[in-house]
């Protein structure tokens, strides 16, 4: 059925009897539940559901009931209702069209016959672009400045192997490196590797009979750890992700390096002995003076990953 | 203006009516308030409102700890320190801040939990669904990056560890960890980096698609109760205002009065200033996090793929299947008890993170 209108002529079965003043809405169907009718005289706006309308046309609702079953309806109380300018009901002008009929704007005489308002859509668009697009690059730039640091290949010594009092145990080296930040001051932070005097027979399941070479990325060699000497130095950093590991005893695999993070076990040797972990633990390069005094590279590797990708 | 009244308006209503006139407040007000809620209000629906409350202390909160807080590498944690131990009441408000952010956590779990039980996501509301996941994401980037700026060990090894797992994302990690880091390792452009982020970036975020998560919802109105006829949604609809405003207001002045208690009970106290090296500080994320860190301790998820698998795959896949779930699950069904799969997976992912934080727990006494 349509929907009736506003000022809608409302007829009952014997005669006309007014006409449509407001409709009533409701806020949950979205349905128009009633209409309300009235003749602008003295008797009052009647309420009529909409199960009483038998047919809507153009100008007319036509209802079932007879002129004088009228006063039987309930008169409408304003107090009871609130306008739809009142409250807020989602999708309410989608399905509700009872106005009286279309309320018009002239167009501005300029906006007759415009032909190229496709184009000028796109200049806007263009222009935007024009606008954006230089500054995608120096802003991505200006952002990424510190992302990429040079590596640094200068040795640190870290302390003295009069500190290691017994084979095959990790010992932790303390040592501080100055850092200079963009536009900070020069500053110290602590960092840690674990150094180990190995056993002959550790020291082989390290390096497999082969000295051990360390290049950088273009191939370049900056440092050989010979395979008789007895030191041996790890990265601080776990190579799952990127915690620091101790020195352990753990209760069925004896002295070990574990992670407290995610529970990585390595062996002295730096190999994966229970735990997420990816990889072994980072050698080093390492260097001893006579007076027993260690020099390290400081490197850091990625975490996570099979195979070292140095970072640091 | 009441047009039956006979006394001359007083200068105060007279002002009303002159803004009024010209920024049609009370029309506005009017849209705000009336909205019909279906099947009247309840406290199940008190989540969202309560997230806005929790929202704007702690922007409220987090301004004031600006007054004091310097970012940098050499000044965040003595700055943190003297909010704590010098400002009057400051370690209130920091105090407040933290809690608020747990709170703000567990909220965003209850609403998330409320609308997915109620099937509130359904047609037509799948766009509200999408954006409440996205906020969902920005209250997570707050509390990772809030976490880094006190500049002590846990927030240092809290902002490594998890910036190593967001290097394990294919393609983009690495740019993505540096672009974070502002560099090969955690130190001040970081500290710059995740302090704009969490005090200009993600707020701005937040606003927008608050914004836009409340349209949404009032331009599809409330979902309403997922059983009931029609005659009885209608019998008991009401309005917003007053009786859901009500028990709002209510669940917002538990939510105050509970992290006000926690902020008392338990003030936040720094550990040593951020370094390199642990030292005997055992890393351990956020309890909202405890989960994810036990399932990246499990062998399983042990190896590089291992580990893509748990920390990026995985946890991708859920928020996918979430954003998916409106898309997939097209039958028009709402009722909880009428859709098991829901039910069932609603409850096996909340054992299963149960689980898991408790195991976090557990494992801690091993280690010391």
């Amino acid at each position: 059925m349509n929907q009736p209108k506003l000022k809608s002529k409302v007829a009952c079965t014997d005669r006309e009897i007014g006409e449509v003043t407001r409709v009533i809405v409701d806020p949950l169907s979205l349905e128009i539940s009633h209409i309300v009718v009235g003749n602008g005289a003295t008797s009052p706006e009647r309420q009529v559901p909409m199960a009483r309308v038998q047919e809507v046309t153009d100008a007319l609702v036509r209802l079932r009931i007879h002129s004088a079953e009228m006063d039987q309806l309930p008169a409408l109380k304003r107090d009871d209702f609130v306008t739809i300018h009142d409250v807020e009901i989602a999708h309410l002008e989608e399905k509700v069209h009872v106005e009286s009929g279309e309320v018009l704007v002239p167009v501005p005489e300029l906006e007759k016959d415009v032909k190229r308002r496709t184009f000028f859509a796109n200049f806007t668009q263009a222009i935007g672009l024009v606008i954006g697009l230089p500054l995608a690059f120096p802003v991505l730039k200006y952002l990424m400045k510190p992302m990429y640091a040079p590596l640094d290949n200068a040795w640190l010594k870290v302390g003295n192997v009069g500190k290691i009092k017994a084979d095959d145990v990790g010992v932790q080296f303390k040592y501080k490196k100055k850092v200079k930040e963009a536009f900070m001051p020069e500053a110290e932070v602590e960092k840690n590797v674990w150094i180990l005097k190995a056993k002959p027979e550790t020291l082989d399941k390290i390096y497999h009979g082969k000295d051990m070479e360390f290049r950088d990325a273009s191939g370049r060699h900056i440092w050989t750890n010979k395979k008789d000497v007895p030191f041996v130095v790890y990265s601080g950093k776990c190579p799952h992700l990127g915690c620091g590991f101790k020195w352990r005893s753990h209760k069925v695999l004896g002295q070990v390096f574990l992670c407290p993070c995610h529970l990585s076990i390595y062996d002295q040797t730096g190999k994966v002995l229970d735990g997420p972990a990816p990889r072994a633990l980072d050698p080093l390069p390492i260097k001893i003076s006579a007076s027993g005094d260690i020099q390290i590279i400081d490197m850091e590797f990625k975490a996570g990953t099979k195979t070292q990708t140095r970072i640091v | 203006m009441d047009g039956h009244s006979t006394t001359a308006p007083t200068a105060i209503e007279k002002i009303i009516a002159f803004v009024d006139e010209r920024v049609g407040l009370k029309k506005i007000q009017a849209k705000m308030l009336n909205e019909p809620v279906p099947g009247g209000s309840r406290w199940a629906y008190v989540f969202g409102s309560c997230l806005l409350f929790i929202f704007i202390m702690q922007a409220v909160t987090g301004i004031l700890l600006m007054f004091y807080y310097v970012p940098s590498a050499d000044h965040a944690y003595a700055s943190t320190q003297y909010i704590i131990h010098e400002v009057d009441y400051g370690w209130f408000l920091l105090s407040y801040h933290f809690w608020g952010s747990t709170a703000m956590v567990v909220m965003v779990f209850a609403h998330m939990s409320q609308v997915f039980l109620w099937g509130a996501y359904k047609k037509p509301r799948e766009m509200i669904w999408l954006a409440g996941l996205a906020l969902f994401g920005i209250v997570m980037a707050f509390g990772f990056t809030g976490y880094l700026l006190p500049w002590d060990q846990r927030a240092y090894w809290a902002t490594t560890v998890g910036v190593e797992i967001m290097d394990k994302t294919p393609v983009v990690g690495d740019f993505l960890a540096r672009f974070l880091k502002g560099g090969p390792t955690p130190g001040q452009m970081t500290l710059s980096r995740f302090f704009v982020i969490h005090v200009m970036v993600l707020p701005a975020t937040l606003m927008g698609l608050a914004g836009l998560h409340i349209f949404l919802f009032r331009k599809a109105g409330p979902a309403g109760p997922f059983r009931g006829s029609d005659e009885e949604l209608k019998a008991k609809t009401d309005y917003f205002f007053p009786r859901q405003i009500w028990k709002d207001i209510v669940a917002m002045g538990a939510v105050f009065a509970t992290i006000c208690s926690l902020a008392f009970i338990e003030p936040v106290v720094l550990l040593e200033e951020a370094t390199p090296d642990p030292g005997e500080y055992h890393p351990e994320p956020e309890w909202y996090f405890l989960f994810l860190f036990q399932l990246l301790r499990l062998k399983m998820f042990a190896g590089e793929f291992g580990q893509f698998l748990g920390a990026i795959a995985l946890p991708g896949l859920f928020m996918a299947l979430l954003a998916a779930l409106p898309f997939i699950d097209r039958s028009p069904e709402r009722n909880i008890f009428k859709r098991p799969v829901a039910l069932v997976g609603w409850i096996l992912v909340m054992i299963g993170i149960l689980v898991f934080t408790v195991s976090a727990i557990i494992n801690r006494e091993f280690l010391d």
